[in-house]
């Protein structure tokens, strides 16, 4: 059984915008970074579970439960951050937290009981009790987080929840997101589009943009070994990849790297002699990993956009 | 992790919450509560207090006023007959202290659903465990209950003296009850159209000015216009444009309620539209805002 099963989702905007193209991908229990670009459709998948918007076709289960028949079942047991400021200026936190508590069916003094437990959680200590209107940003993105943990959630979905943070203001989310996750028994759904953020804390990344699937994979997945070697050199690289590719490598050129495919510790070797032959100054010789933003570029993954280089011996380009 | 540095995020021990969720029906009994308590200002900070408890207050005035001056007027010999010909009595202080109704009306009811669209908090309440007509009624259901008990609060002042001036108690209850059977059943009407009406205005609008100002609008206008209809005396197709008018609709209801003649606007003129009339207009009015709102917010974006 998936936390979230979704089959076939699209969302279209009239005949021309299509936030979610038949989106398909399962869902476990982990901390799972929703990553893309802005505008690849995360804040639309994350309404659609919640029931805020309705899709054009497709399915959604959230706990097994149909999103379209069964919303304020499965509202009772997620929590929901948006990314946009969604708070009462002239409330204080204490009040704003406890009515949505209550909203969330939470009896009367469980609601209390709940409200100022999660907001000292979230270091909000006296300032709970001034209108939320004074507060900072900092402290504003906390009360969005506790309004989103009051119900003690099954499952939370964070929209952006380090925006407007300063750096230790994100660390302090990021780890609080990261533990909520393993200690607290709460699956954790991240969407955002700050790669290096998400990789810190998920440990299974949904990748999505133009509304489709681009991948969904354990993290690391996404930052393995290409199986590539990235040789630097000052000047003439050109050479270098004709000399290597004529010596039946498969190789190709990125700027002034020469990408030559990992056959085994041999092509080290061979990449050493060749250089050393040409004279050529060394800068450096790296195994290539995958990165994030590799899955957001035209070219395919791993190669980064390189042109590959003919080998005068053997036959067609690799 | 814990070091004690205040106003950071650290964890002091989350715990699980194991205890009863109420779900649906808690969470729209408590929204109707909260909007009914925010109809008063209630939990909304002294200043949002000001205005609706001055109204209330302003609306129980001819009641107490009359009370007073019977009371007084009995120790004089003679003074009984004041009894007889109170300047204000059941059947009319509907229409005295209609003005102020509808200044309720345009000074609480933007509020209720004005607020949270002008902060972007619907995006929180349908993110809980209500849908979106549930948060539309309730906070509707609301607002008519505090038009409600705006409307009968002065009238049972004015029972309460009544029955306290008496010389026999049981009687003077037994006196008075019909007629303020009347007056729940008109206060129910009122509380349902000119609440609803006004809730549905504001429900389009983030923007307070234009809510007030369009539900002032909403019931000055066509009351001007139903004058000019009367003062006209038409008697053709014109005279039903007179159901038009919220305020003249619940002129009408209230005289076949007491069984008046209609005061008021109607006073001195003849107006032949069936009371039937009256009462189904007040019922088209209330089921069209009603469900002009829940349409509204079935269709936002949160």
């Amino acid at each position: 059984m998936a936390l979230i099963s979704i089959r076939g989702l699209t969302k279209r905007y009239g005949t021309s915008v299509t936030a979610l193209d038949a989106l398909t991908v399962d869902i476990e229990t982990r901390i799972v970074g929703l990553v893309g670009s802005n505008g690849a459709g995360k804040s639309t998948l994350l309404k659609i579970l919640l029931g805020l918007i309705d899709s054009t076709s497709g399915e959604a289960t959230v706990f097994d439960l149909d999103v379209k028949t069964h919303g304020t079942d499965i509202r009772q047991f997620v929590g929901y951050m948006p990314e946009h400021d969604c708070l009462p200026p002239d409330t204080t936190a204490t009040d704003w937290v406890s009515h949505l508590a209550l909203m969330s069916g939470l009896p009367r003094t469980a609601a209390r009981e709940r409200t100022a437990e999660v907001l000292r959680h979230v270091g909000l200590y006296e300032e709970r009790y001034r209108a939320i209107g004074g507060y900072s940003t900092g402290m504003k993105q906390r009360v969005k987080l506790a309004q989103a943990l009051v119900h003690d959630p099954r499952l939370l979905l964070l929209d952006e929840p380090t925006n407007g943070l300063d750096p230790s203001g994100r660390d302090e989310m990021l780890e609080l997101v990261r533990r909520t996750g393993t200690e607290f028994g709460m699956a954790v759904i991240v969407a955002s589009h700050l790669l290096n953020e998400i990789e810190r804390v998920c440990t299974h990344l949904v990748a999505i943009e133009g509304g489709q699937l681009l991948r969904s994979a354990p993290l690391g997945d996404f930052t393995e070994q290409t199986g590539t070697l990235a040789v630097e050199v000052d000047e003439d690289a050109p050479r270098l990849a004709e000399r290597l590719a004529g010596q039946g490598m498969s190789v190709a050129l990125d700027g002034r790297a020469v990408l030559v495919a990992l056959a085994g510790d041999q092509t080290y070797d061979l990449v050493r002699d060749a250089v050393a032959e040409l004279g050529l100054p060394l800068l450096r010789i790296e195994a290539r990993r995958h990165r994030l933003e590799d899955l957001f570029r035209d070219a395919p993954a791993g190669s980064g956009g390189a042109v590959p280089v003919a080998s005068p011996v053997a036959g067609p380009p690799a | 992790m814990a070091t004690g540095q205040t106003g950071s995020i650290y964890d002091i021990g989350y715990r699980k919450y194991d205890g009863p969720r109420l779900g649906r029906a808690h969470a729209v009994r408590s929204l109707f509560l909260h909007s009914l308590r925010s109809s008063f200002g209630i939990g909304r900070g002294g200043r949002a207090k000001i205005a609706p408890l001055v109204l209330a207050a302003i609306a129980c005035i001819p009641a107490v006023a009359i009370i007073a001056a019977q009371a007084l007027f009995r120790q004089f010999p003679g003074g009984g007959a004041l009894d007889d010909e109170l300047p204000i009595r059941y059947d009319t202080y509907a229409s005295t202290i209609g003005l102020f109704i509808i200044l309720f009306c345009a000074a609480q009811a933007p509020d209720l659903f004005g607020r949270d669209q002008r902060h972007s908090l619907l995006s929180l309440y349908f993110a809980r465990a209500l849908r979106r007509e549930d948060y539309a009624l309730a906070r509707l259901a609301g607002f008519m209950v505090a038009v409600f008990a705006l409307q009968m609060l002065p009238h049972v002042v004015f029972f309460l003296g009544q029955v306290l001036l008496a010389t026999d108690v049981l009687r003077g209850i037994t006196d008075d009850l019909p007629e303020m059977a009347a007056v729940v059943v008109q206060a129910l009407l009122t509380a349902g159209l000119l609440g609803g009406i006004s809730m549905a205005i504001s429900a389009f609008t983030r923007r307070r000015a234009y809510a007030v100002a369009g539900i002032i609008a909403a019931f000055i206008i066509p009351s001007i216009v139903a004058g000019i209809v009367i003062g006209i005396g038409s008697l053709g197709l014109g005279r039903w444009l007179v159901l038009l008018s919220p305020t003249s609709v619940l002129e009408g209801t209230n005289a076949f309620l007491f069984g008046t003649p209609a005061g008021g606007l109607f006073e001195g003129f003849i107006l032949d539209v069936p009371d039937l009339a009256f009462f189904g207009a007040a019922a088209i009015g209330i089921a069209t805002s009603v469900a002009v709102t829940i349409r509204r917010f079935r269709g936002i974006t949160a």
